[in-house]
């Protein structure tokens, strides 16, 4: 009963702080004034116009839109990529690490410029707190602004007549920055560091342990008096370094590269339950706040509603399944009654690549959002999930990460979906399809397929690729359907813009650090070109009047077809992939 | 024109964001937590008489008859060394699938350590978070069903008596938060330094 009240709290809390945050951001993105904070932002703001020499009141047309975005991208990729290569010679290098290979650092800058966070690198070990804080940090708040500036251009393209065209992405991308993400990632930093994550610029610490080892002359450990032990080691790390405020901004920006290689798994990252609770509503907050957003900026709130409707409803029966799969766990952890599964003073189930403190609920939970959220953090290791409970995670992103989804890219993703239902419904009432009293032409269809189908696309081709490459087989951690998993997992994470993993899988070699690379670039710069041309072509359409024979795209009935066309191009292009992966592996493990 | 204006005002952006976000964010929340939170800050380090025996938030491996045993994890020395050069340990997870054999064998290996080890369980089944690997590999805490499973070998290699050794759990053993979040967990390390009289 615990574990169901747990579940109802994060999910209540998620959806009640998100709807009033729909209204402030509606607010902020439209320039207006807001209590307390415009008093001291407002003049931030007017000094950051004139440093970048942009002018607030240029509004721009979709073509030098995207060309703003794309470049102010472009420009991060380089500027993130020469940080990483040049670590070695830059200062706020207290463990004195070297610069990162080419392709490890090409990777790794696309990763982050793309909102994805897909790491193939421990941070603890090979990043400094000057590529933390300063390359890394300032992506995690850049990247999410981009993708709120794009979604409000569609927005201004949706409701407009032939209007004065998208707005400035510059002064959208400083708003989302200044009013929406540093003030939230305060708050979420303090409760982190309150509750234990570290947040200093100090060296690593040294500790003397209770239990000395020893290694032997292979570099195995073996116990400290072992006649074969040639060394004795009785020191040990905790990582320093600027935690707590990487952390807020990777939860709340839909980013997910954590400080530490296990990310929020980490007790350093995420060292009690209740920073389990603020770190995972964080994850899907201003995605889900932004579908309300929505509804409020087209006037029409119903419309919000049912977006949202669709999405929570395919996130609640994920949860469901993730948490049920996890619960009974495997026959190979219960060895035949020789271990304890039910939950009387534990959590029990699988505790497999769990923490003791989170136990199954608070995984379960964390699972589902980071993976409907294109967020990607983890607090527990997926790739040691069962094979349905880890087959979820895959299908969330591989829908196109479209349930909440990155920020500004999971709604637009969306509307491409809505866009597509529309169409199919009205093909099959026979009427020219409509949305929000635009009429649908070609241009518009394309541009929502292109939307629907780049994910599928890139991922598979993705995979593909590295399954021809021989040796990719050297990467896995596990055999079998599972090692196919990991690689699928990869491939999805990457072309989904995700970036979590089943962490067993060796990312970093050149070949597939150099694929993983360009199906990041793709997913996300693809659909974002996608939306503006969009946005520009409804912006010059009229609207038309509603009339009885409109198809409602509000009520019970279009919020079924939604889901069920989401479902639908998600089975069609990965059911293949994942009967070969963790179908495969569940019924080799109960036939 | 236009377009190089575009160039000019997205480097300036990047500058601008890496100034904003990066320095003065990073150096902001530094001062705070500093100022308002500095054991937490700098790593939560549990340090008696001079000596620091770690972190309340990172685990450490314990495999002795007298000391509690916490989580299973990767032992790992190849990652960090100290200011000498000498290794200093790590851990991480193990990233197994529960549904393979090679996972199979790691559990059978770690039941058979624990029944050895307390021979007066017999069959009782043991908890499964303690046959198991962690998310992290160096979780700092085990469930109270965990720790209630070793208490009388404790007892017997301790000198204690098994209501001291509850007592010692009782103390390091933090509940559900607001009675509710999360499970219930006792911290190894610090039941360990009661143990030996490190830590009061």
């Amino acid at each position: 009963m615990d574990e169901l009240l747990e579940y109802g709290i994060y999910l209540a809390l998620l959806v009640a702080l998100a709807i009033p945050l729909s209204g402030y951001i509606n607010k902020v993105m439209a320039g207006e004034r807001v209590a307390v904070l415009s008093r001291v932002l407002v003049p931030v703001e007017n000094v950051v116009y004139r440093c970048i020499r942009v002018d607030r009141a240029d509004v721009m047309g979709w073509k030098r839109y995207l060309i703003s975005a794309l470049v102010f991208s472009a420009l991060s990729l380089a500027g993130l990529f020469a940080i990483l290569m040049l670590q070695g010679v830059l200062p706020g290098n207290p463990e004195g690490l070297p610069g990162l290979t080419w392709d490890l650092a090409f990777n790794t800058a696309a990763s982050f410029v793309t909102n994805t966070n897909w790491q193939a690198y421990s941070g603890e070990s090979a990043l400094s707190y000057f590529s933390q804080a300063i390359g890394l940090t300032v992506q995690n708040f850049v990247t999410p602004a981009v993708g709120m500036a794009v979604l409000f251009a569609l927005f201004r393209g949706l409701v407009s007549e032939g209007g004065p065209g998208l707005g400035n992405f510059f002064v959208d991308a400083t708003r989302a920055v200044l009013f929406v993400l540093i003030p939230l990632a305060l708050v979420v930093t303090v409760v982190d560091v309150w509750q234990g994550s570290p947040q200093n610029v100090s060296e690593y610490q040294e500790v003397q342990l209770l239990e000395p080892v020893g290694i032997d002359s292979e570099g195995e450990v073996v116990e400290a008096d072992d006649p074969a032990a040639v060394q004795v080691i009785d020191e040990g790390v905790v990582p320093m370094g600027p935690q707590a405020s990487q952390v807020a901004i990777k939860q709340l920006g839909t980013n997910g590269g954590g400080y530490n290689g296990v990310n929020s798994a980490s007790a350093l990252e995420n060292p009690t339950p209740l920073t389990n609770l603020v770190q995972c509503i964080s994850l899907l907050l201003i995605p889900f706040a932004l579908v309300f957003s929505f509804g409020r900026f087209v006037a029409d709130r119903r419309q919000g509603r049912a977006i949202f409707a669709a999405m929570f409803i395919v996130l609640v029966a994920s949860l469901a399944v993730i948490a049920f799969f996890e619960q009974v766990g495997t026959p190979q952890l219960a060895a035949d009654g020789s271990v304890y599964m039910g939950t009387y003073d534990q959590s029990g189930g699988n505790m497999e690549g769990k923490e003791a403190r989170f136990g199954v609920t608070d995984s379960s939970l964390w699972a589902a959002f980071t993976t409907a959220a294109s967020n990607g953090s983890v607090n527990s290791m997926h790739d040691s999930y069962t094979p349905i409970g880890g087959m979820v995670p895959i299908i969330l992103m591989g829908l196109g990460e479209i349930i909440g989804g990155g920020i500004g890219c999971g709604l637009y993703g969306m509307i491409g979906f809505v866009i597509l239902t529309v169409f199919i419904a009205g093909l099959m009432v026979g009427r020219t399809p409509e949305y929000l009293g635009k009429k649908i032409g070609p241009r518009e269809m394309r541009m929502a397929t292109i939307l629907c189908i780049t994910t599928p696309m890139v991922l598979l081709i993705g995979a593909a690729v590295m399954c021809l490459d021989p040796a990719t087989v050297d990467s896995l951690n596990n055999s079998g359907a599972h090692g196919f998993s990991e690689v699928l997992y990869a491939a999805t994470s990457a072309g989904g813009n995700n970036g979590s993993a089943f962490a067993g899988f060796n990312g970093n070699t050149p070949m597939i650090n150099v694929v993983l690379g360009f199906e990041m670039l793709a997913n996300r710069f693809i659909p974002l070109a996608a939306t503006l041309v969009l946005a520009g072509s409804l912006c010059t359409r009229p609207k038309v009047a509603v009339s009885a024979g409109t198809l409602s795209t509000s009520n019970a009935m279009f919020v079924f077809l939604l889901i069920l066309i989401v479902l639908l191009v998600g089975a069609l292009s990965m059911f293949p992939a994942l009967a070969l992966g963790p179908i495969a592996e569940q019924l080799h493990m109960v036939l | 024109m236009r377009q190089a204006k575009i160039w000019g005002s997205a480097a300036l952006f990047f500058l601008v964001t890496t100034i904003l976000c990066g320095v003065v964010y990073t150096a902001v929340c530094t001062g705070v937590a500093q100022l308002f939170f500095p054991y937490q800050a700098n790593g939560s380090i549990i340090e008696v008489d001079g000596t620091k025996y770690g972190s309340e938030l990172v685990g450490q491996e314990f495999h002795d008859q007298n000391h509690m045993w916490g989580r299973l994890t990767n032992a790992n020395v190849s990652t960090f060394t100290d200011d000498e050069g000498n290794p200093v340990m790590w851990y991480g997870p193990s990233s197994l699938s529960p549904a393979s054999d090679d996972f199979a064998a790691t559990v059978q290996a770690r039941i058979d350590e624990i029944h050895a080890a307390h021979p007066e369980k017999g069959d009782e089944p043991i908890p499964s978070d303690l046959v198991t690997n962690s998310g992290s590999g160096f979780d700092p805490h085990i469930s109270p069903a965990a720790a209630e499973y070793q208490v009388e070998r404790l007892a017997k290699n301790t000198g204690k008596t098994p209501s001291e050794i509850r007592a010692i759990i009782e103390q390091c053993t933090e509940q559900p938060q607001f009675g509710i979040l999360g499970d219930a967990r006792v911290n190894v390390l610090k039941v360990n330094l009661m143990l030996d009289g490190i830590l009061q």
